[in-house]
């Protein structure tokens, strides 16, 4: 695959298409692969760069080292981006891969020329809504454990049924669950990610233009997160995809082109 | 994507892994990504070169002029190889990628390590099949029919039409959103498939092949295509047969940890 070097570290991409540059970082088990329904519409107009994470597939991570961390990863996507050409460019992050988003466009909105977040992962803090139910985040030393002693298949399933609601995994094609477990390992290095909660502080920081994407049909933590946010975010749009739940963008990949064609052409 | 100039053209291709090159090419209305479900375990061992085929994602054709064809695939898949510049390949075709595998061994074994073909389409003539009957394909008229309103620019009335005439009534309405989305984004490559005239295969086309070769199967696969396979199979000295319980046409997808330890150990071996 074609790389960059960031940090030390050569982060693999995949790149379709010719255009403004679109930067799409995928989510907590996913690679560049979490974006191959939205490829083709996506990439009539724009350059489309899918990257994967430090330590996601391509890459057979073991889990060992402490270098899986959400500012890691937030200063990766900082290093890449400056790499590409022309700035600023358009970002969308998925998850976990929105949660990095975010961060990115808190500290280098120089970069961005606008922000796409699909269901942003991550907790709200007090000064957002003391409410908020619980994320996935709560589970994850449990996930990390189970992953180390081998148990990959049933502990994936506790994740995808977390996130997605009860009896998600076994609905999941068999090509579908292969990409995570091809990923499973980074469950072991995320226990320890440091991933901070997101505050009324860091909303009213994002200057950049925002559209946010949700599922229609998405429960529980994923679906407050991106409206609290929004409420917050100045400026910003939001688009629920019909019939769409956490992985949205393979649930309805029209629609979710659409409304994210519609946004970056608008003015 | 990376690329690789080939007869004038050029040729994508998703590149993961180090080793030996298992060089990957898809069936009709695919790309690259038809692999997605098979490159972790895959790469793992090899370098797994998944090709896109002239005319196909990320390339947007108008499914204007002559140069889709069998034969225009083999000779493309033939320059890639030499430009890969890294020895002898594993070669290994999904359907219609099957097919141009087949041919390629039959023509070029010196690029050749190991062949796998995962469900070849194609026919089989009088020398193989004693049914034979020389003639339209059958579904030839179905598919026109499919590509017409295609070029027209009914993209999903066209592949509803095709995938139904294929899979029975039904068919397009009950596929993931995902899959459908890949068959569009290569829908206008079915227009240069139905001029495509692709011979049979014949006893003296299966006897030329001296690569050692791994058939795939679904068990659960109806019609033409099992019969084909287990034919060629058949008539290809020391060849292998591996049949995967409760799978179909795409069993690489359907069951990706056999799919993948059946050709690692073939591999391997």
């Amino acid at each position: 695959m074609q790389t960059l070097r960031v940090n030390g570290y050569d982060m693999a991409y995949l790149e379709v298409g010719q255009g403004p540059p679109l930067v799409c970082v995928h989510g907590t088990l996913g690679d560049f692969r979490t974006w191959y329904s939205v490829l083709g519409p996506l990439s009539k107009k724009h350059r489309v760069i899918a990257v994967s994470l430090r330590h996601f597939y391509p890459e057979h991570w073991d889990g060992v080292g402490d270098d899986y961390r959400m500012a890691q990863h937030v200063a990766d996507a900082i290093a890449f981006i400056e790499q590409v050409n022309p700035k600023p460019i358009d970002l969308m992050g998925h998850s976990r891969g929105a949660h990095i988003s975010f961060r990115v466009a808190q500290q280098r909105p120089d970069l961005l020329r606008k922000l796409i977040l699909a269901e942003p992962g991550g907790d709200l803090d007090a000064s957002l809504d003391p409410s908020a139910p619980p994320s996935i985040l709560t589970r994850m030393a449990e996930y990390s454990e189970r992953v180390k002693a081998g148990d990959i298949d049933g502990t994936l399933r506790s994740f995808v049924d977390g996130v997605d609601g009860e009896g998600r995994w076994a609905r999941l094609p068999a090509a579908a669950k292969q990409q995570l477990r091809d990923n499973a390992a980074t469950l072991i290095g995320q226990v320890h990610e440091a991933r901070k909660p997101f505050s009324k502080a860091d909303a009213q920081q994002i200057r950049t233009p925002t559209l946010f994407i949700g599922g229609a049909d998405t429960k529980g933590s994923l679906a407050v997160v991106h409206r609290v946010l929004a409420q917050h975010v100045a400026g910003s749009k939001t688009a629920l995809i019909e019939g769409g739940r956490h992985w949205m963008f393979e649930q309805a990949p029209q629609d979710y082109c659409r409304a994210v064609e519609e946004f970056l052409a608008a003015g | 994507m990376q690329t690789l100039r080939v007869n004038g053209y050029d040729m994508a291709y998703l590149d993961v892994g180090s080793g030996v090159p298992l060089v990957c090419v898809h069936g009709s209305l695919c790309d690259f990504r038809n692999w997605g479900a098979v490159i972790g375990p895959l790469s793992q061992k090899h370098r797994v070169i998944a090709v896109s085929l002239r005319h196909f994602f990320p390339d947007r054709w108008d499914g204007i002029g002559d140069t889709y064809s069998i034969a225009q695939h083999v000779d493309d898949m033939i320059a890639f190889i030499e430009k890969l510049n890294a020895g002898p390949v594993n070669l290994m075709g999904h359907s219609r990628g099957g097919h141009i595998c087949f041919r390629l061994a039959g023509r070029r074994g010196d690029l050749l390590r190991k062949l796998i073909l995962a469900e070849p389409g194609g026919e089989l003539d009088a020398s193989l099949d004693p049914d034979y009957e020389p003639g339209p394909f059958v579904m030839l008229q179905h598919f026109t029919t499919a590509a017409e309103k295609i070029a027209a620019g009914d993209v999903d009335g066209g592949l509803g039409y095709f995938m139904d005439v294929l899979e029975g009534p039904g068919t397009w309405k009950r596929m993931p959103a995902m899959a459908k989305q890949l068959l569009r984004d290569n829908a206008t490559t079915l227009i240069g498939q139905v001029k495509d005239k692709r011979p049979p295969f014949s006893k003296a086309d299966v006897e030329a092949i001296k690569t050692p070769a791994l058939f795939i199967g679904g068990a659960n696969t109806k019609g033409l295509i099992p019969k084909v396979l287990l034919t060629l199979a058949a008539n290809i000295a020391g060849s292998r047969t591996e049949m995967i319980p409760g799978a179909t046409h795409p069993m690489f997808e359907q069951a990706p940890q056999k799919y993948s330890e059946i050709v690692l150990d073939f591999l391997g071996s």
